[in-house]
């Protein structure tokens, strides 16, 4: 095979894989004036994404989220801690976001990947600004104790829309939460009633029964990528990694804007573009409001 | 991604070839002894495998065996790091870590700083490294959730991800472990009878050669017992390289239909 002397007769000789290596940006462009894009999708479709909550046995809430092959497996771990003097009512929550190496091959050991610490950034940003939790729910004893929540997400497979994902699995988590059933023994410590002598509780049950968290307005979200006039909504690794401006808009369940995230990237988002995008996460919040009540309806027929 | 196991034949326990010999020690005192799971002593957990988990990976493989799930990623060949020595072999880069969760107690993980190192030396006998010089195939494991037996659940995981990886190996690596508790040996123990056991004893080996990559005792053994032990190891050994083998072969029909 000899080379071709124009990078203009190329898209003619070479096959479909080679170019769209060689030139990934006119490979994409090529699809977008024709209004679909290389795996099949409509310029404003997300994935399939699918939610299975439970999947973590050792810990007190957990969901395995998946937008098309993004991967994201988010856990919450209970503890017993003293409130600070602050808020002697309120609970507390950590998030931390992870990106561990199996995830992706530009991740190594030693060498994490830049992107982890802003996502985790911007989903503690989210969850408390969006009001979803009451942290005085969390609270045992005023003054005395409260629930420490540890929300770990852990990164499975890396394929976009990384925070998207991180967030949906994040709010399932905290769906599936629950709080395991505490008392205050003789010594004035917390000590977790277990399973099998649940049924003599001692006198100064602090929460009788294991229970939920009340949540209201859950956020979702959606991350767009902006090439000239176009708007992909949910964008892949490959598409984020060539047009590098992204929205990503946070509304909650009734439509209120939570917050929007546009860090950066060579194209200038005009106002217009942005509504476009909030439009797009509209329809979007809907979609993963209902797909996130199916699999909690699916958990209480078990 | 947690699969119904029981479509393909999961159970590897070692059957009962001298179980007339041993059968004595368990009509003494400590009959009514039973595992926390329910199993019998020399029964392993079922064992579910599925390749492909990891997309952005070059091969990767899910294993769940009760309560003990791992994902592992391979990467490469790629190349080396530029501060690495030229080399006409290839280089095999091993790193295992948990999720925060994976423990009873939060961030208990960080204990198992050794797996790396033993999944590396149990893999370098059997990946011909010849095949790919100057370059570095990485596994990278993440054990999602422990619940015993985490080391030979993500060496046998690790070799079905560089399998599905293609990465040219002598044979699968299958692991299994075992724990004595008194004078009892359990197969496949979970995280409580680990941590209760005197003794522990781990073989890896590549059953269609019959060579064993690593062999780790630990604790207080008396040599019959090692024997014994390392034939139960050996036997369950050869049963899970064929569940691993039928989870390549069924991977490998459903991507051609």
């Amino acid at each position: 095979m000899g080379l071709p002397d124009a990078p203009g007769d190329l898209s003619s000789e070479v096959d479909v894989d080679a170019f769209r290596r060689l030139f990934p940006l006119r490979f994409y462009e090529r699809h977008l004036t024709e209004s679909i894009r290389p795996d099949g999708r409509p310029l404003g479709r997300a994935r399939d994404t699918t939610i299975a909550l439970g999947a973590v046995a050792s810990a007190e809430g957990s969901a395995l989220a998946k937008i098309g092959s993004t991967t994201m497996l988010a856990a919450i771990k209970m503890e017993v801690m003293t409130p600070s003097m602050d808020s002697p009512d309120e609970g507390c929550i950590a998030i931390d976001f992870h990106m561990p190496p199996i995830c992706s091959p530009i991740v190594r050991p030693g060498r994490p990947a830049e992107i982890a610490p802003v996502v985790s950034k911007q989903l503690s940003d989210t969850i408390s600004s969006s009001g979803m939790i009451n942290l005085k729910e969390l609270s045992l004893v005023s003054g005395k104790a409260a629930w420490m929540a540890y929300l770990d997400i852990y990164c499975l497979d890396a394929d976009g829309a990384l925070f998207d994902a991180a967030l949906l699995s994040a709010v399932a988590a905290f769906s599936h939460l629950q709080i395991p059933a505490v008392s205050l023994n003789d010594d004035g410590k917390i000590v977790v009633v277990s399973e099998e002598n649940g049924g003599k509780l001692e006198k100064d049950a602090v929460n009788k029964e294991r229970m939920k968290l009340t949540l209201k307005s859950i956020p979702f979200s959606l991350t767009c990528v902006l090439h000239k006039n176009y708007i992909l909504a949910d964008p892949t690794a490959e598409e984020e990694s060539i047009m590098e401006t992204v929205v990503t808009v946070v509304l909650d369940s009734s439509s209120q804007l939570v917050s929007l995230y546009k860090p950066g990237g060579p194209v200038l988002a005009y106002t217009s573009a942005i509504q476009d995008c909030v439009a797009l996460t509209r329809q979007r919040m809907k979609e993963l409001q209902k797909i996130l009540d199916e699999a909690n309806s699916g958990m209480e027929v078990d | 991604m947690a699969g119904k196991p029981g479509t393909t034949p999961t159970t590897y326990s070692p059957s009962p070839t001298n179980q007339k010999i041993r059968r004595p020690i368990f009509n003494e005192n400590e009959v009514d002894w039973v595992r926390p799971d329910g199993r019998g002593f020399h029964q392993c957990r079922p064992a579910f495998f599925r390749t492909g988990a990891v997309n952005a990976a070059s091969g990767s493989a899910y294993a769940e065996f009760g309560n003990t799930k791992v994902i592992v990623s391979v990467f490469g060949p790629r190349e080396s790091k530029k501060a690495m020595m030229y080399s006409d072999i290839g280089r095999l880069n091993c790193s295992v870590s948990y999720t925060t969760f994976a423990t009873p107690a939060r961030g208990q993980g960080s204990e198992h700083k050794d797996f790396s190192s033993m999944l590396h030396k149990s893999l370098e006998g059997a990946i011909i490294l010849e095949t790919f010089p100057k370059t570095t195939v990485d596994v990278f494991a993440l054990v999602l959730e422990s619940g015993g037996s985490d080391l030979p659940v993500v060496i046998s995981c690790a070799s079905l991800a560089l399998a599905d990886a293609g990465i040219l190996m002598h044979d699968l690596v299958a692991s299994v472990s075992l724990s004595c508790l008194g004078k009892n040996l359990v197969i496949d123990p979970i995280l409580e009878e680990e941590s209760y056991q005197d003794g522990g004893l781990l073989i890896t080996c590549m059953p269609s050669r019959y060579e064993v990559t690593q062999l780790t005792v630990t604790g207080e053994w008396s040599t019959p017992k090692i024997n014994e032990g390392m034939q139960l190891c050996l036997d369950a050994c050869s049963k899970l390289a064929k569940i691993m083998r039928s989870c390549l072969k069924e991977a490998t029909s459903t991507s051609q239909e």
